[in-house]
């Protein structure tokens, strides 16, 4: 773990805004952990807003719905953050805003049909892995801790803190449904020390009584990187440690970002899928960083071309993600997708310092919130020494990037070991 | 003004985008600055002697790196400070009555055979200023052990109280050793200045505080178990003011290179110098072992480091 300037000014304590009318949508196939979904319209379709546009293709894979109404205008390859270059659904939208009626008799619904509805709604977790909500919703063992994650601890980046402070009751439904599916013994929130006006927010919420919950402990977690992580707040919360290899339910936990038990609600009480997201827009390079509800599938470049954000100057670097986990950009055409929490606009606070030898300082050992010893796998990796990586267990390692950060040589650290994983031999 | 974006300008690379600020220079810049009380000491004490010993030492060790560089054709280093470190190290751990030329010879050692035969900064197995001291002593071993008290111009040698314990069973005054009016090494004598800077890279967190602490502990473990079996083995202060202790700690034991990597590591690292330290004291044939107990322990770093693997988070 490590301590890093926040940099969540402004964006923080600004109230979010909307842009929900995008001339043109790119929608890849492939936003989320799994197989890519498979396109189910075709060239010159004219889609509802909502619809479904493609559909699950695997167990661990979703449904994609139409963020707008609209034509459809080519399926083909498009920029994609994470995989450079993926099939997507290019779509021509009208502008025509769409109302979602309250769905009625909520509270006869049972525990399959609630899984079924988030399923068919293309719900995934919005923390930044995109791994399909319903998959964990169904786990092969009993849970009986269910953790709500609000901790958010990448700098830069405040959507879910103003999901937090602007949804909290929508927030509160969600974990009702989630209680309802999953019956934990326990509900803990997680949030960190820098969001204690949060805090009050669901202590007062807590005390009206006002949803069916058991009572919930709230766990407060010091400010600090990669505290948001699923085994780091796994452990920080209830001092289980989900092993290498080994999934959060394993060790009887359910961990939920605040955003996805907001796409839950919206999918349970609007029977609205997740088309939509809270995306926040930062860093020095912006005259004016914010939180905008976009829709899925909005360029980078239509933002900017409605004026929806503003250079000051010209970033030195684009962001998309979290400042520690994100992948840089080279050009504007990138879609916002389901799992994408934030772009940032750097320009300051980039400096490229040369790489020089490592002086096994051993920061990058105690920064290590998994306990490995990154300074081996940058000595072996650099040589292509594969053999002796998996004794040292690099597979545990989940990228954080903490150990790079800390490396007063600038050793690319996290890059090396990417490259390791690729060329482990082949064990048995 | 509204700003167009030039995509040709956009730096592309790997996460973290985020990197701290601190980086090896301004390591071993912070180790320099946390030096400067103890150098001003050794001025004051030993005056033009201190001033010519140390530019001596550091020139030679620059002018050394820099000339092994160009030899294996690899970028000019003066930039890290690394090489004016172990300069100014090596200077305030040798006698102040050195001839010029010893330590000359010294700095040159310590960076060829002590850090450039290795490959370089990072990658040397021992400690490079213990290394040109240790080649010093087997070379020159009168020059090493004949030492003067301070405030002296000519050279009348002087016993250190170390020396003073174990040949003729006397203890200097704690106050003495605390101050630095003591025969010693250049920048060794005043226990003061050098917690001054060894509290300096704690607080600025440039150095860890595990081995410094396990060494200082084990010291006063054993030195007041010594002191209650016999006095005249030396007190718990005689033994953490006086010789190379304070100095080998704070700034040699914490030589991030040259120790383990793990924190378990650093904790067996620690006791096991203090331990050393004191056994070569009271049972050795030298006064004083320091410098050995680093040594030693560079050398079984690896090992070290192998053996106290951080357990795996399950």
């Amino acid at each position: 773990m490590i301590n890093i300037e926040e940099y969540k000014d402004p964006q923080h304590h600004i109230e979010t805004s909307k842009f929900l009318n995008p001339k043109k949508l790119y929608l890849p196939l492939s936003q989320h952990t799994g197989k890519p979904s498979i396109a189910c319209v075709k060239r010159g379709d004219m889609v509802e807003e909502a619809a479904q546009i493609a559909e699950s293709s695997a167990f661990i894979s979703t449904n994609l719905h139409a963020p707008k109404k609209g034509k459809i205008l080519n399926i083909d390859t498009w920029f994609h953050p994470n995989l450079k270059k993926s099939e997507a659904i290019f779509m021509d939208c009208l502008d025509q805003e769409s109302n979602y009626q309250t769905r009625g008799n909520i509270e006869s619904l049972k525990k399959e049909e609630l899984i079924d509805i988030i399923k068919n709604n293309g719900i995934v977790g919005l923390g930044g892995a995109a791994f399909p909500t319903y998959v964990k919703l169904s786990p092969p063992k009993e849970i009986d801790t269910f953790i709500i994650n609000g901790c958010e601890c990448e700098p830069y980046l405040a959507c879910d803190y103003r999901l937090m402070k602007e949804n909290l009751n929508e927030i509160f439904i969600g974990i009702e449904i989630i209680n309802k599916i999953i019956q934990p013994k326990k509900i803990i929130f997680a949030i960190e020390e820098n969001k204690r006006d949060i805090l009050e927010k669901i202590k007062s919420l807590m005390v009206n009584k006002k949803y069916n919950l058991p009572s919930i402990e709230i766990a407060v977690l010091k400010t600090a990187y990669p505290q948001g992580g699923e085994k780091q707040l796994i452990y920080a919360t209830t001092k289980r440690k989900v092993a290498g290899g080994k999934l959060p339910f394993d060790t009887g936990c359910l961990v939920h970002n605040v955003a996805t038990l907001f796409a839950i609600y919206e999918a349970i009480y609007l029977n609205k899928p997740l088309i939509e997201r809270l995306v926040s827009f930062a860093g020095d390079s912006l005259v004016s960083p914010k939180n905008v509800w976009v829709k899925i599938g909005t360029t980078l470049k239509e933002i900017f071309d409605q004026k929806i954000l503003k250079f000051k100057d010209s970033p030195k670097k684009i962001i998309c993600g979290g400042p520690m986990m994100g992948v840089s950009l080279n050009k504007l055409d990138y879609p916002i997708l389901k799992g994408t929490g934030g772009f940032l606009f750097l320009n300051k606070e980039i400096s490229e310092v040369e790489e020089s030898p490592c002086i096994r300082c051993g920061r990058c050992l105690d920064s290590c919130p998994m306990n490995l010893m990154p300074l081996e796998y940058a000595k072996r990796i650099k040589v292509e020494e594969y053999d002796r990586l998996e004794e040292y267990n690099i597979n545990d390692c989940m990228e954080c990037g903490c150990c790079t950060y800390t490396c007063p040589s600038k050793i690319p650290i996290v890059q090396y070991i990417k490259v390791g994983k690729k060329y482990l031999p082949t064990s048995s | 003004m509204n700003y167009e974006l030039r995509t040709t300008n956009l730096i592309i690379s790997n996460s973290p985008h985020l990197k701290t600020k601190m980086t090896t220079p301004y390591i071993m810049r912070h180790v320099v600055y946390a030096l400067i009380p103890a150098a001003i000491a050794s001025v004051f004490f030993f005056k033009y002697r201190a001033i010519f010993l140390i530019l001596n030492c550091v020139l030679s060790s620059v002018l050394t790196e820099e000339v092994v560089l160009r030899m294996r054709k690899q970028p000019s280093t003066v930039k890290d400070v690394s090489a004016a470190l172990t300069g100014l190290l090596l200077a305030l751990i040798l006698p102040p009555s050195i001839k010029w030329y010893a330590a000359s010879l010294g700095s040159i050692f310590a960076i060829l055979v002590g850090k450039q035969i290795f490959g370089g900064l990072g990658v040397n197995i021992l400690n490079p200023a213990l290394i040109g001291r240790a080649f010093l002593m087997a070379a020159y071993p009168k020059m090493l052990t004949t030492f003067i008290s301070p405030f002296t111009i000519d050279t009348i040698s002087s016993a250190t109280p170390l020396a003073l314990r174990k040949f003729s069973q006397t203890i200097t005054p704690t106050i003495d050793l605390f101050l630095g009016n003591i025969s010693g090494s250049l920048g060794e004598t005043s226990a003061i200045c050098l917690i001054i800077g060894g509290l300096y890279l704690l607080i600025r967190k440039i150095a860890d505080w595990r081995i410094p602490l396990c060494v200082i502990f084990t010291t006063i473990l054993i030195s007041t178990i010594f002191y209650f079996i016999n006095p005249i083995n030396g007190s718990v202060f005689f033994h953490l003011f006086s010789g190379g202790l304070l100095i080998g700690v704070f700034f040699m034991a914490t030589d991030p290179v040259t120790t383990p990597v793990t924190k378990k590591g650093r904790y067996i690292f620690g006791v096991g110098v203090a331990a050393f330290i004191m056994i070569i004291r009271y049972f050795g044939g030298l006064p004083e072992g320091t410098m050995y107990a680093i040594l030693f322990f560079n050398a079984l770093t690896p090992l070290i480091n192998r053996y106290t693997k951080p357990r795996r988070f399950e």
